[in-house]
């Protein structure tokens, strides 16, 4: 087996933390609406903004794994 | 097993459509071909959409149209703040065609947006149009006084968020596209008919639209931080 995918497979574990990210603030911003629903636009932007940041780690994860496999 | 491993190396290339025989040969790669065929969809929607425009009896056509200005104009002034007049009518050609081209998987194109070049030049134009805004509504020593703000302890992070900012836009849109299309490849593969389908509506529709929402927000967000004072 190649080495190389193993390193591919490490890369993509950034998912994880993509993941629990983005759950917890779509959690916290559910309950901030439940809260106070005439906030809801703004919370559903600034929502948007950090789950937009927190995915961006795990699609960097993925564009390494590809680098790897692909370019090696 | 290799009939997929070629199906997925062939999507993950940029293949050449054609070449044009001038200069030694100028390579059109297939993004633009599609970008060609987009550009049409949409010449041919505005000039139909647009005609028997009247201000006295406006028909549902035009009131869905205005009704799509003004969402983008209040957009614009919310995250811009008073200079957006200027912004709205980019933000709003850039929504479209990265709509558009997202969701061009459903008519069987591959998405020009699955090619690194073409994010790569749609987030080189945010960067321009954010550090330019910030040089033309502040002036040349505001502008470069906006890289301390808030605090001139933030300067080295500042600076590295010039490139880091276009970089993260370039690769979160061609990452998230290139990915959603390699599982409508595979899934399309494995069970061609019907199977693909809700598949599909979540890949393309969804995910297209959620990264133009995205994408436009991000650079009307970082435009309007670099020029406006008060929240």
């Amino acid at each position: 087996m190649n080495i190389a995918l193993f390193a591919a497979a490490i890369a993509v574990f950034t998912g994880i933390g993509a993941g629990i990210g983005i759950g917890l603030a779509t959690g916290k911003a559910s309950e901030a609406i439940a809260r106070q629903p005439e906030a809801a636009g703004s919370i559903r932007s600034s929502l948007l903004l950090g789950c937009a940041l927190a995915e961006g780690t795990a699609i960097f994860g993925f564009i390494t794994a590809l680098l790897i496999i692909f370019t090696k | 097993m290799d009939a997929l491993r070629d199906e997925i190396l062939f999507q993950l290339s940029n293949p050449v459509a054609f070449t044009i025989p001038v200069l030694g040969g100028v390579s059109v790669s297939a993004s633009v071909v599609t970008t060609w065929i987009l550009m049409a969809a949409l010449m041919v929607l505005t000039l139909l959409l647009t005609r028997k425009l009247s201000v006295e009896s406006p028909g549902k056509v035009q009131l869905g149209l205005e009704t799509a200005v003004s969402f983008l104009n209040n957009f614009a002034e919310e995250n811009i703040g008073e200079h957006w007049r200027s912004f709205a009518p980019y933000l709003g050609t850039v929504a479209i065609y990265i709509a558009l081209s997202n969701m061009s998987g459903i008519f069987g194109l591959a998405p020009p947006t699955k090619d690194v070049n073409v994010t790569a030049a749609l987030a080189l134009m945010s960067a321009v149009l954010i550090y330019g805004a910030q040089f033309r509504f502040r002036g040349l020593w505001g502008g470069l006084k906006q890289f301390a703000e808030p605090l001139p302890l933030l300067l080295p992070i500042n600076l590295m968020e010039v490139a880091i900012r276009p970089l993260a836009l370039c690769m979160r849109l061609f990452g998230n596209i290139l990915g959603a299309h390699l599982i409508m490849e595979l899934v399309k593969f494995l069970i061609p008919v019907g199977f693909p389908v809700p598949f599909s509506l979540y890949f393309d529709l969804f995910d297209g639209i959620i990264q133009t929402i995205v994408f436009v927000f991000l650079t009307a967000l970082f435009a309007g931080e670099g020029i406006r004072d008060e929240f």
